[in-house]
């Protein structure tokens, strides 16, 4: 039985390489998208830790997003 | 008009369907190979080879989808100049370019054992292979033009003149004689698919939705820091 579900009756090579690609695919596609996310967070952090301090606060305060990107990427780091 | 989907009222959205997906997309992933690999029948005439349609038709649905998207929110952007719609798409592209590839791949490796042959220059390959180019150059836009105005003229272009393909994808199959077969699953009507067949087809399309979707989540959530990145200092 498990000899068959390998071979799938002789489209084995075929069934599997169809499964194993997208596999592959879709896993380097999503830790490539994953990282880049990362590194964009990284950087946005460091962007912000170039303003002065009132700059940051009045950056933070103008912006819902910049409020979200922090909480998050503090919650990630 | 549009006010609602700024990314101010969206941002807060993405991190929370980001931790749902991934939080059911393992569960439903084992239960659709398990139905894939293992429940569904072999076919009468195809046999076990029939298996690759559960990678194969969801791919080719997904990438047709994402032009499709893309075509309209294209043309809405035309319209209303609706600057999100312009990351929206930017997101969306690379998914599409990516199943629509995986369509290709595993057509043709599907192809070999039930046509004997890896690839034919019928109606429906040729058509999906104009496809996968669309999907490039609407890439391709993005990454060689720097200004957004021009990238937006251009690749609304793109899209709309690849969106004329979308037809002829679909209906290649009834309009010339093709290697390829007629659809087996119809909206209207009745689907010439037996259920075991159907149901893991459906899983299978919910856990690639479920992926694109987990893609573009991720991918939009960085055009938006990158966006934000830029305009730290005006905030």
């Amino acid at each position: 039985m498990i000899s068959n579900f390998i071979t799938m009756n002789g489209y084995g090579l075929y069934v599997w390489l169809s499964f194993g690609i997208v596999f592959i695919s879709c896993v380097v596609v999503y830790f490539k998208t994953k990282k880049t996310l990362k590194k964009y967070e990284q950087e946005f952090l460091a962007e912000l830790h170039t303003l002065t301090l009132e700059e940051k606060n009045k950056a933070l305060e103008n912006s819902k997003v910049l409020q979200q990107i922090l909480a998050t990427s503090s919650k990630v780091n | 008009m549009f006010k609602f989907l700024s990314s101010s009222n969206i941002y807060p959205l993405i991190q929370k369907l980001i931790r749902f997906i991934n939080s059911i997309f393992f569960l439903i992933l084992v239960i659709g190979l398990t139905f894939a690999l293992i429940l569904s029948p072999p076919d009468y005439l195809q046999g076990d080879a029939v298996r690759i349609m559960y990678v194969h038709v969801p791919s080719a649905w997904i990438g047709l989808a994402c032009f499709s998207l893309i075509t309209f929110l294209s043309v809405l952007n035309f319209i209303f100049k609706i600057r999100n719609f312009y990351f929206i798409n930017k997101s969306i592209a690379p998914i599409g370019l990516l199943f629509t590839c995986l369509a290709i791949v595993t057509g043709s490796l599907w192809g070999q054992p039930t046509w004997g042959t890896w690839w034919a220059w019928d109606a429906r390959l040729t058509s999906m292979l104009a496809l996968m180019f669309f999907y490039f150059f609407y890439i391709l836009t993005f990454k060689l033009l720097s200004k957004e105005r021009l990238i937006i003229k251009v690749s609304s272009i793109i899209a709309i003149v690849g969106s004329i393909n979308l037809p002829i994808i679909k209906y290649s199959v009834n309009w010339w004689t093709t290697l390829h077969q007629p659809a087996s699953i119809k909206i209207t009507g009745s689907s010439s698919i037996h259920s075991e067949m159907l149901l893991p087809l459906m899983v299978m399309l919910l856990v690639f939705l479920l992926y694109a979707a987990l893609i573009f989540l991720m991918k939009y959530k960085t055009e938006i820091i990158r966006i934000k990145k830029k305009n730290i200092k005006r905030n």
